[in-house]
């Protein structure tokens, strides 16, 4: 960065804002109906909201509704958080010796590797899981939990390597050879030198990897065939109909959730740079 | 040798599951179900009868429309929104934050925004009751449930702006404003500096985040599925209708519908690398 950014021309403000209003406001109405007693059209405010008839439910009906068993809320968001997280490691222990070796080797088809690993992304959803579905059947994977792991490692493996390799590229050989130089041994140079050079990228890449898993809805709902549910098949399962109502609301809200924690986490951790270069360049 | 070894975990991973799939996919469709009795192969009957059929080439031409309209929409404004962010105004981190959040939060809780917002009896249909422009929820125009998909392309641009956002910005970060500033110095109009300053400088990053946005809008179901009009569906509802068809033969004609979507996807990868290598070529990158 040279001098100071120019200032944004008024075009560009009312852009921004309009989006950011787009983007946040949406999310108002849904905190408003999952807050309502009786929302009737055309009302643009609960004719009666939950407080004037606390009397008959000390907490909003339709939170009283997600935070009970019965709403399956609490166990889809464990399985969420616990497939993300199976997920994540998965991805990190198959994409970090492949990453090192995409940035800092030279070997014949290179290029052809990293296409194969961006493939994934390149192809739909759909056809993946509806085929895979098909082999998890056959092995008895279908409706398990491994089942639903593996197939999620087919659309988190391509970033991870993609963010890992950018991880590798960062961290110069030199120092390794600085500290072996020195007299460090194969193992001081690992623990004390690659480790923690490499543990920012590596989180942000896990991070990234539960992120992608958390927002996963088609591999989970074919894999998962309905005996496993996570946040977003279970708000696909309110939303289906085309209406929504107040416990659907709640459940969106709720679903927004394990995002928008991984959001601020992450905005200390990830680099946005690896997507610039574009495919096979 | 080393390097072998270092991919293998990688390659039996990616190449177990994602090979398989799409190998097991095309053998299924044509022909090879032995769980079913069906030992048919090669029988390219499954994919006569997909691809003789009108409501196939409908759900084709749907599901390009929704993809293509919806790339472009994000495209444009992603790359608009990254350009605007890229200059000094107050709120700038809060408003970088927040146009974030869509790329955080699953599909299915944009679904569920656009059924609140752009339903009926949703938030705009009441704001224009209030404004005393409708009286009757079925005054309002029907944006979702409809086979133009207003409602399901609304949903990937507001997924999918701030991912084209965050990559565009990325490319803008990598090039430093330098030369931007040079051009405008020299006397070029902002246009003229975006036509030919900027946009070259962006091309692999728009075309990354083309790609992979067009490639999950093209498979994408959630969006069609519970926003579009019905039949005809988008190829993957049609696919996963067929899968779950009591009559077991319908199956294999959905596998030949998602080996179908996989030659768009393909034929969309080939020709736009073809067209990016030849830019490569002509802005002497290679």
């Amino acid at each position: 960065m040279s001098a100071a950014a120019p200032r944004i021309s008024p075009a560009g403000r009312i852009l921004v804002w309009a989006a950011v209003g787009v983007v946040v406001g949406p999310f108002a109405p849904l905190v408003v109906q999952s807050l309502a007693f009786r929302w009737a059209w055309p009302d643009l405010l609960p004719g009666t909201w939950w407080w004037e008839r606390r009397g008959a439910s000390p907490v909003p009906l339709a939170w009283d509704y997600v935070l009970s068993p019965v709403s399956r809320v609490g166990e889809a968001t464990l399985n969420t958080v616990g497939i993300g997280l199976a997920v994540a490691l998965l991805a990190l222990l198959v994409s970090l010796p492949a990453a090192r070796v995409l940035a800092r080797g030279r070997f014949r088809g290179k290029a052809a590797a990293e296409l194969f690993v961006a493939l994934p992304l390149l192809v739909p959803e759909t056809a993946i899981g509806l085929a895979l579905l098909m082999i998890a059947i056959r092995m008895g994977l279908a409706g398990s939990y491994a089942g639903v792991v593996l197939v999620h490692l087919v659309p988190t493996i391509p970033y991870a390597v993609r963010m890992l390799t950018a991880v590798w590229q960062g961290l110069d050989g030199t120092f390794e050879e600085q500290a072996a130089v020195l007299g460090a041994t194969r193992a001081q140079v690992l623990r004390l030198v690659v480790l923690p050079m490499l543990l920012p990228g590596v989180l942000a890449a896990a991070l990234f990897a539960f992120l992608v898993s958390t927002n996963l809805f088609l591999l989970t709902f074919l894999l998962g065939q309905g005996s496993i549910v996570t946040l977003p098949t279970l708000l696909f399962a309110k939303v289906a109909g085309g209406a929504l109502d107040a416990t659907a609301a709640g459940i969106a809200l709720v679903a927004a959730l394990p995002g928008l924690f991984a959001l601020m986490a992450m905005d200390r951790l990830v680099r946005e740079d690896v997507f610039e270069r574009g495919f096979g360049g | 040798m080393r390097t072998a070894l270092l991919l293998a975990p990688l390659v039996v991973v990616l190449g177990g599951l994602f090979g398989g799939a799409l190998a097991l996919a095309v053998a299924q469709s044509l022909g090879f179900a032995p769980w079913f009795g069906v030992r048919a192969f090669p029988d390219p009957s499954h994919f006569a009868a997909l691809w003789g059929s009108g409501a196939f080439w409908a759900s084709l031409g749907l599901t390009l429309g929704y993809a293509g309209a919806a790339t472009l929409g994000a495209l444009a404004l992603g790359t608009a929104l990254a350009l605007a962010l890229g200059r000094a105004f107050r709120g700038r981190g809060a408003a970088r934050a927040a146009l974030r959040v869509p790329l955080v939060v699953p599909y299915t809780v944009g679904i569920a925004l656009a059924v609140v917002m752009l339903g009926n009896g949703g938030v705009l249909a009441r704001a224009g009751a209030a404004l005393g422009l409708l009286a009757d929820p079925g005054d309002f125009p029907r944006i979702l449930h409809t086979h133009a998909g207003w409602g399901v392309i609304a949903v990937y641009v507001w997924k999918q702006a701030p991912f084209v956002m965050l990559v565009v910005g990325a490319g803008l970060a990598g090039m430093g404003r330098e030369t931007r500033e040079a051009a405008a110095t020299l006397g070029a109009g902002p246009w003229t500096t975006f036509r030919l300053v900027t946009l070259p400088q962006i091309v692999p990053a728009l075309t990354t985040a083309a790609l992979i946005s067009l490639a999950f809008n093209v498979g994408a179901f959630e969006a069609p599925f519970i926003l579009g009009g019905g039949h005809p569906d988008t190829l993957p509802v049609l696919a996963w209708r067929d899968f779950n068809d009591a009559d077991y033969t319908r199956q294999l004609r959905g596998m030949a519908a998602v080996v179908s979507l996989v030659i768009v996807a393909g034929a969309i990868l080939g020709v736009w690398l073809l067209l990016y290598r030849r830019w490569e070529r002509r802005v002497g990158r290679a």
